[in-house]
């Protein structure tokens, strides 16, 4: 009963915020010169929907999933660390545990609205480049896998903007994470860094799976990384003074 | 330049003690470190042999993904004080608007300046460890070094604008993820469309270029000549930018 309360006030927190603009927008970048790269590209990109794919989840998924992940974080945080914020936030009859993953649940919410939307935008991109039939199965439950990723990521940012008092540092630290992690992920390592399994989840700029249809290593590789930064935020939440 | 703009200047740079703003870039240049080892590791000796073409021509790619958000943190760290302890207001009634948005300017450029001096020292250092088989034009590393300050001074006027403009940070962050996003898309367009897009300069002007042979998979790099004209033409409408950027800023009702 407590956490829903939680999860309404954050929701709270995010009405008339550039949170729900920017989640529009942005994801529909990569779209649309994801599907022109396509255009001008079919007679490399064969496989249609896959090819569509591959352009869409380049850029999308390899560098800026965790940054737009971070962006909702910071702004979350932002509140709290502005004016006296910290101290009604921690004198606040309610569990640690229940403030925090309220956040959390907000930053899930944004996160699968922003995945839907690019769901829906990859679909409207394929008919109306004429692709034929509707999208596989497959890439459904990549985008799903995706999602799950962003568990992880979406605790290692909220982590990241707790401790870290600045907007911008974050996001900054999110997006070099990103480019490391496409590194990481292309020696194989990925399962092993937080930000390569957005890519891996949503099999980024690949037309075969590259988790072979073996999902279990990257769910429990998200779960661990989950774990450990939100045990991680709760310790520090309860252990720490705050600074207003 | 007044004494009173140098008293300005010294208490900008007073309001960043204890910020780590250096760490910005220092952050930025250390991945690129990073990725300069990872990239050379794995060049084999032919690539070494032609290594600082290598890095003129991926450098630029790589400042096309990381520094509009380079530039994006640093405007918001520099501004978002004054946003967030609401001095405006207090500040105007001392001094010029537009003598804020310079003093701002001035120091965010000597972090960009700190970056790319950086960068210049990581091609030289790199070209010393690695022995590349040619050696370095100068002319090269200063033309190359020229396009990365210009065009992160360029979009250091448009996200100071936006962070100074915006109450909450999100606008201004997100206009730079905007820009990382069709910076490097624009890599991928056809010259003329390519160039609508300012996020994508740091690769317009490049001194070096690659041809990837499909069957033989084999990458040859090659010295291009500087376009000048087009450097200066776009020196210009930085120039512009820069202006109209604290036009608007000034005009802004607090």
């Amino acid at each position: 009963m407590m956490l829903l309360r939680c999860i309404r006030s954050e929701n709270k927190k995010l009405r008339h915020s550039l949170i729900f603009p920017a989640c529009i927008v942005i994801p529909a970048i990569p779209a649309v010169m994801g599907t022109f790269n396509y255009m001008q590209n079919t007679e490399i990109l064969t496989q249609q929907w896959y090819s569509l794919w591959t352009q869409h989840t380049l850029f999308y998924a390899s560098f800026f999933y965790a940054p737009l992940i971070a962006l909702y974080c910071s702004y979350l945080w932002r509140l709290e660390h502005r004016n006296n914020n910290w101290n009604v936030f921690m004198t606040a009859p309610v569990s640690i545990p229940c403030l925090y993953f309220g956040k959390l649940a907000v930053i899930f919410r944004v996160t699968l609205i922003t995945q839907l939307w690019v769901g829906i935008l990859y679909v409207l991109c394929g008919k109306s480049v004429g692709l034929p039939g509707f999208c596989p199965a497959d890439i459904c439950f990549w985008l799903l896998r995706g999602t799950l990723a962003a568990a992880a990521i979406g605790a290692l940012q909220l982590f990241l903007s707790m401790v870290i008092r600045s907007f911008s540092m974050p996001i900054g630290i999110a997006l070099i994470g990103s480019v490391l992690g496409m590194m990481i992920s292309n020696k194989g390592l990925g399962l092993y860094w937080p930000y390569s399994l957005m890519l891996m989840g949503m099999n980024s700029n690949k037309t075969k799976d590259a988790l072979s249809g073996n999902s279990l290593p990257f769910i429990l590789s998200t779960l661990v990384f989950f774990l450990i930064f939100y045990l991680t935020a709760i310790r520090i939440l309860r252990t720490r003074d705050v600074h207003t | 330049m007044s004494s009173s703009f140098i008293r300005q200047l010294r208490a900008e740079h007073q309001k960043g003690r204890r910020r780590h703003l250096l760490l910005i870039p220092f952050i930025f240049l250390l991945f690129q470190i990073l990725w300069a080892f990872w990239q050379l590791n794995y060049a084999d000796q032919e690539e070494l042999g032609s290594g600082y073409l290598l890095l003129f021509h991926h450098l630029p790619m790589m400042n096309t993904l990381l520094l509009p958000m380079m530039t994006a943190v640093t405007a918001s760290r520099l501004c978002d004080m004054e946003i967030k302890g609401d001095t405006l207001k207090l500040l105007y009634t001392i001094q010029e608007q537009t003598s804020l948005y310079d003093c701002k300017y001035l120091t965010g450029l000597s972090y960009l300046a700190a970056f790319t001096i950086g960068q210049g020292l990581l091609i030289l250092g790199l070209g010393m460890s690695y022995h590349f088989g040619e050696p370095l034009k100068w002319p090269m590393l200063l033309e190359h070094l020229a396009v990365t300050f210009s065009v992160s001074a360029a979009l250091l006027a448009i996200q100071q604008t936006l962070s100074l403009l915006s109450a909450s940070q999100i606008l201004p962050l997100a206009a730079g993820l905007v820009g990382c996003f069709l910076g490097l898309f624009s890599l991928f367009f056809p010259a003329p469309i390519a160039r609508l897009f300012i996020w994508g300069y740091y690769a317009a002007f490049p001194a070096a270029a690659m041809d990837w042979e499909r069957d033989t998979r084999i990458v040859h790099y090659y010295e291009v000549s500087f376009p000048a004209a087009g450097f200066l033409l776009f020196l210009a409408a930085a120039i512009a930018i820069y202006l109209l950027c604290r036009t608007i800023t000034a005009r802004k009702e607090v």
